[in-house]
């Protein structure tokens, strides 16, 4: 669940993945030797670059000396606390303004729904530096929303305070993270059996209590589903803290990592603190696993029925009360970006004086100018992401997929690891692991390929859920007909399996580069003056208060990400 | 080129099949069975998927267990037709040429070639999920067909389509097996479809083969009260034997005493034909159409004069037009009368009637 910068996919399908699926009547499948050898390359990847660098944070960090210390001192026991207290609240938050719209989505008919549906894929795409920027012009103190709001009631003063503080935090966190609650939830809902309610009502229920009492057991398991990934990605959220956290005071575990590693530049405490911080991340991502393989994410029923249109809401006022939300939700969705977009288009003729302007995109676009080669390096390292994480990952959901070997399940659950840590400490695992290796060590340290081998581990599990899907959607009769027809294992790998999987491989390489493009937590960790990203330079031009042009890259960086975004939203239309 | 399964055994952890069959060459055997009973396992073991823990298979001679399934040279319909959904029509037929090596006009012809024998030319360059049902299940034969397979596996290849649609189809498949004189095997669960296709039957129950025959053999004789029930419908009395008489047995029953004739068409006494033991338990069976209604106006004369009489009470009555069903009571038994649909009955009425020596058969019980 690591980066909640940049993508993170559909999270009904992690569960899936770590979660194998027993499925009768299955084709032979790959022998235990020719799928060693299979995961030979993939494996040694791993282990020198995931669980190598994994395992020196730990070996670092784990004495019980060192993790007493950290648990036995009051600011890093607070640090904690607020870590879990902030993912919480954020959670409840974001629940409570993602049900409404699970329920519109589920029960009604209404023009746009699509385009709704596809609103609610945002938080995967959108790299959570947009998030912070659109946030800040928003609702910041010089945002447009106070702006607007001085404007209107002749205020000297802005009169909502939101930055820097924990407000920011959890307002930020529940905007980004709501639309997740709506997707799944609604997918929940919408495949309620309607006899069930009809029943009820037959019997006598209605109302309120039709729905504490038939609706809510059932759609229960997919609302605590949302709530446990909404959670995660809240307790490993990096740049939302690190921005509008403004300090010491609001620091997570995250945030504090990449403190002691990157300024106090003390890797012990960094990587004790990040010990325990994977211990609690961990296990709540094996709580959603456990909770996710309990929603059911049956099949779309087809005797479902005709739904009602949206309309026929209007006729009661707690109707209305839905249609406002609905219009506010989309615009909390929107307006950030639309705020991002918007404000890149200007520029400073003097002190609060402002005209519309491309001077920022001719800045970014000139030739051999620092913002030109931050755009250049994020496209260079996001295609160097796919490249290595499209074979990775497709060979390992492959064996995932098709062998027959015992231990599938751990198997599975070791390929998905990088899910459960977070980008911080991955990338300080690259500073520590490649440190002690003479020679390679400095080299590594601010080198381009530390950069995209992060990205790739970070990348590839995406791919392995898009291409796992697909390999397990086909028939086993179709591999069948093909070995019949003369073809063995290898050429029916490239001539049948291969084709089939190509939307899902397709998808697999959009999630890479959005990744690749939005993510800042690991960037953050390894990057130097010259390997300078899009996000990474968006968060130094915030850090000095340049606005414009942190909205301007930022306007790049979304032209990225929509494109990712079409490229998922149109393959999976196909699969 | 015949196809042979020698003492083939499978285990799984609640299921034991067993096969010892031949299929011989040009012949068309098809596997019949209740779901669950190992055909298609059966089908899945001589095509290489799953390999029998002990047994040979032989092809033309030659042992081929021990093949993976693209050396086998076996072409299969699967139940759900399997078509590549990536690949067009004619790619999808030149797929095993195509495996095989052959060059792109060979190939070419051939996929000509064989959808002009599936009546389906012209259709090359669609995409296979635009076709209808029954257009996919003859891709699929053509498919199956392309490489020259020296033996051809047919599972339920017709279960997915109409009633309509699968006589015709059935039709097809026959005559395009007989052209080519492919020995084939075909799965079903349907009867009708089995006896209407096949050179033989081989019946299957919990992984074993009951009986294998021809299907007019089978039907008339068949040599378990399992063939004899699952196989069209069949009146069962229980029987013990009397005594003989010349070329007959006489079997006591509760419809009264039965005279079976030994030899001709009635089926064996017992497994070794040896002459049955007085007193021996056996069950009497007959087909509902066995039966001749006693043209006699009044019951009670002909009653007991002649072979085989038994009076009877009607309890139901199915009208089909051409024909009748008859469902009837004698001697606290329900028994099946299958009769021209000219005749009027009426429930509740008295009926006799008389099952030539001939149309029966005695089973062990």
């Amino acid at each position: 669940m690591s980066p909640p910068s940049g993508p993170r996919g559909l999270p009904g399908r992690v569960g899936a993945l770590l979660v194998r699926r027993p499925s009768a009547n299955e084709p032979e499948g790959l022998s235990l030797p020719l799928s060693l050898l299979v995961l030979l390359g993939p494996a040694a990847f791993l282990v020198w670059f995931f669980f190598y660098p994994l395992g020196s944070v730990f070996a670092t960090g784990v004495s019980v000396a060192r993790v007493s210390r950290i648990l036995g001192d009051s600011y890093y026991r607070r640090i904690i606390a607020f870590t879990i207290e902030q993912a919480f609240l954020s959670t409840v938050l974001a629940v409570l303004m993602g049900l409404p719209g699970a329920y519109l989505l589920a029960r009604y008919e209404f023009l746009g729904k699509r385009f709704v549906r596809a609103l609610t894929t945002v938080p995967f795409v959108l790299p959570s530096i947009i998030v912070v920027l659109g946030f800040v012009r928003f609702f910041g103190n010089n945002g447009v929303l106070n702006r607007a709001l001085m404007a209107v009631f002749d205020l000297d003063e802005p009169p909502l305070r939101v930055l820097y503080s924990l407000k920011a935090i959890l307002l930020a966190h529940a905007f980004y993270n709501f639309p997740i609650c709506v997707r799944i939830v609604s997918a929940v809902w919408s495949r309620l059996r309607p006899s069930t309610e009809e029943a009820a009502r037959s019997l006598g229920a209605h109302g309120m209590r039709l729905f504490w009492r038939v609706t809510l057991p059932q759609i229960l398991p997919g609302i605590l589903s949302a709530a446990a990934l909404i959670f995660i990605f809240c307790l490993l959220s990096f740049a939302v803290v690190l921005v509008l956290g403004g300090g010491p005071r609001y620091s997570t575990v995250e945030v504090e990592v990449y403190r002691l590693a990157k300024l106090s530049v003390d890797l012990q405490s960094a990587s004790a603190l990040a010990f325990v911080g994977s211990l609690i991340s961990l296990g709540f991502l094996y709580l959603y696993i456990r909770l996710q393989s309990r929603a059911s994410f049956g099949e779309e029923l087809s005797g479902a029925g005709e739904l009602p249109r949206l309309r026929t809401l209007l006729r009661r006022p707690a109707g209305v009360l839905f249609l406002l939300y609905l219009g506010m939700m989309t615009l909390v969705v929107l307006a950030p970006m639309a705020t991002v977009v918007a404000y890149s288009f200007q520029a400073r003729t003097g002190w609060n004086l402002r005209t519309v302007s491309l001077e920022w995109y001719r800045r970014i676009l000139e030739a051999g100018g620092p913002y030109l080669r931050a755009v250049l390096n994020s496209l260079f390292f996001a295609a160097l992401t796919v490249l290595f994480s499209l074979p990775l990952g497709t060979l390992l959901a492959y064996v995932a997929a098709r062998t027959r070997m015992r231990g599938r399940q751990v198997l599975e659950a070791l390929m998905m690891l990088p899910i459960g840590i977070s980008s911080v400490i991955l990338g300080l695992g690259y500073l520590k692991a490649f440190r002690s290796l003479p020679g390679l060590g400095d080299r590594l340290q601010g080198s381009w390929y530390a950069i995209v081998l992060a990205h790739t581990v970070i990348a590839y599990p995406f791919v392995i859920r898009a291409a796992g899907a697909m390999f397990r959607k086909i028939k086993p009769s179709l591999v069948e007909a093909a070995r019949s027809l003369g073809a063995g294992p290898w050429r029916v790998f490239w001539r049948l399996e291969l084709p089939l999987a190509r939307s899902a491989l397709v998808t697999g390489a959009a999630f890479a580069f959005g990744i690749s493009v939005g993510e800042i937590n690991a960037t953050l960790m390894l990057y130097n003056a010259r390997l300078t990203t899009i996000p990474v330079m968006i968060y130094r031009l915030i850090g000095s208060y340049n606005f414009i042009g942190a909205c301007a890259m930022g306007s790049v960086l979304m032209a990225f990400c929509f494109l990712a975004f079409m490229i998922i939203d149109r393959a999976g239309e196909e699969v | 080129m015949g196809l042979r399964l020698q003492r083939v055994l499978k285990l799984y952890s609640d299921f034991r099949l067993e096969l010892d069959f031949e299929v011989r060459p040009g012949e068309l055997l098809t596997l019949l069975g209740p779901s669950g009973c190992g055909k298609t396992t059966t089908l899945r073991i001589v095509a290489g998927f799953i390999s029998p823990d002990r047994g040979e298979i032989l092809m033309g001679g030659r042992r081929i267990d021990g093949l993976p399934p693209h050396r086998r040279g076996i072409g299969i319909v699967f139940q759900d037709y399997a078509l590549f959904p990536h690949l067009s029509v004619a790619d999808n037929v030149a797929f095993g040429p195509h495996m095989q090596g052959w060059s792109r006009a060979r190939s070419a012809a051939r996929v000509e070639e064989l959808l002009g024998l599936v009546s389906l030319g012209g259709y090359g360059r669609r995409k296979v999920t635009h076709l209808s049902g029954g257009e996919q299940q003859r891709v699929a034969l053509a498919r199956a067909l392309a490489p020259n397979p020296k033996l051809l596996l047919l599972d339920e290849p017709l279960s997915a389509l109409d009633a309509k649609l699968r006589q015709g189809l059935r039709g097809e498949i026959r005559r395009i097996q007989r052209e080519l004189g492919l020995t084939t095997v075909y799965v079903t669960h349907d009867q009708e479809e089995a006896l209407a296709l096949a050179d033989r039957i081989a019946v299957m129950r919990d992984g074993r083969i009951e009986q294998i025959d021809a299907p007019r053999d089978l039907y008339r004789r068949p040599r378990s009260l399992f063939v004899a029930s699952f196989l069209g419908q069949a009146n069962l009395v229980p029987a013990r034997v009397a005594g003989r008489e010349g070329e007959r047995v006489i079997v006591d029953t509760p419809l009264g005493r039965f005279r079976v004739a030994a030899g001709g068409e009635g089926c064996g006494q017992d497994a070794s034909g040896a002459d049955p033991v007085p007193g021996a338990p056996l069950t009497l069976f007959f087909r509902p159409e066995g039966c001749d209604l006693q043209q006699s106006g009044n019951p009670r004369e002909g009653g007991r004069k002649g072979p085989n009489r038994v009076r009877a009470l009607i309890r139901r009555i199915e009208y089909l037009g051409s024909r009748q069903l008859l469902e009837v009571e004698a001697a606290g038994l329900r028994l099946t009368l299958d009769l021209p649909g000219r005749d009027s009955f009426a429930v509740g009425e008295g009926v006799c009637f008389g099952v030539p020596p001939e149309r029966c058969c005695l089973l062990e019980r």
